[in-house]
């Protein structure tokens, strides 16, 4: 896909939770928050599956194995995050239904572990080029 | 995941090291957020959005002293364009913050800010977003 397809998809689903999030906050309409989510939800299944596509990818004949491990590393660490974000917005959904009664840390735990994780990769790029 | 770092880099406008700080400090926050709502229930919700202030203030500070350099090395138009991207940006994110903490605080006047409103600058990041897309490559 290339950028300006990347872009419209990512904004179209973050416009549309949006306005669902906002509706759904003033009282305009009292759906279910698993169905608010519903953008989210989408969003999410489109990225795993173009990850594991990609991963499945490796398979086929004729896969270049040059810096395989690398890269197999860094999808490894894509598909962990997305099922951590993926945790992260199910135990908000129950916790706003009222399905269980758990600490709002709890649901916040694999949200931390994704931004630890993120917050790694990004002060490594940070402070690699920086010594380089 | 979907954009590399620096498609992302380019389309934000942001340095990485800014995204790193804005990356800690909604760490720093949510736990506050749930620290706020699980044990400290008296604390003042403008405490709990100290580190977003901070990281606004910090960024603010950087990108200044960015633009600053850039104007000295002769790269005028790169450096105003920069000052004036990253400043729409944080203000609107600033206001958006603001917004949402005198919501959650309950003061009298917030009574009838409905969360339209308050996330209306979102909306207008998000357009500007969109039309800065068309002009990366």
């Amino acid at each position: 896909m290339s950028l300006a397809q990347r872009v419209l998809l990512t904004w179209i689903f973050t416009l549309v939770f949006l306005i669902m999030l906002v509706l759904k906050l003033d009282g305009k309409i009292h759906w279910n928050w698993f169905l608010i989510f519903l953008p989210v939800w989408t969003f999410d299944t489109i990225l795993l599956l173009m990850i594991i596509v990609k991963m499945v990818g490796r398979c086929k004949p004729g896969f270049d194995p040059h810096n395989a491990t690398q890269d197999l590393k860094k999808r490894i660490w894509y598909l962990v995050a997305m099922l951590l974000k993926l945790a992260f917005c199910l135990t908000l959904c129950a916790r706003l239904e009222n399905l269980t009664d758990i600490y709002l840390s709890f649901v916040f735990v694999p949200l931390w572990a994704l931004m630890i994780g993120a917050m790694v990769e990004l002060g490594y790029n940070v402070f690699h080029f920086r010594r380089d | 995941m979907l954009f590399s770092l620096r498609e992302l880099v380019q389309w934000l406008g942001f340095a990485t090291f800014e995204l790193f700080m804005h990356l800690g400090a909604l760490l720093v926050f949510s736990v506050l957020v749930a620290l706020r709502v699980d044990v400290l229930v008296a604390v003042s919700w403008w405490l709990v959005f100290v580190p977003l202030f901070a990281a606004d203030g910090l960024s603010t500070y950087f990108t200044t002293i960015v633009s600053i350099r850039l104007y000295q090395e002769g790269d005028r138009r790169l450096a105003v364009l920069r000052l004036l991207w990253v400043l729409t940006v944080l203000s609107l994110k600033l206001v958006c913050e603001v917004l949402l903490c005198q919501k959650l605080e309950g003061q009298d006047q917030a009574r009838e800010l409905w969360f339209g409103l308050i996330v209306s600058p979102i909306f207008i990041l998000l357009q500007l977003l969109m039309i800065r897309a068309c002009r990366v490559n």
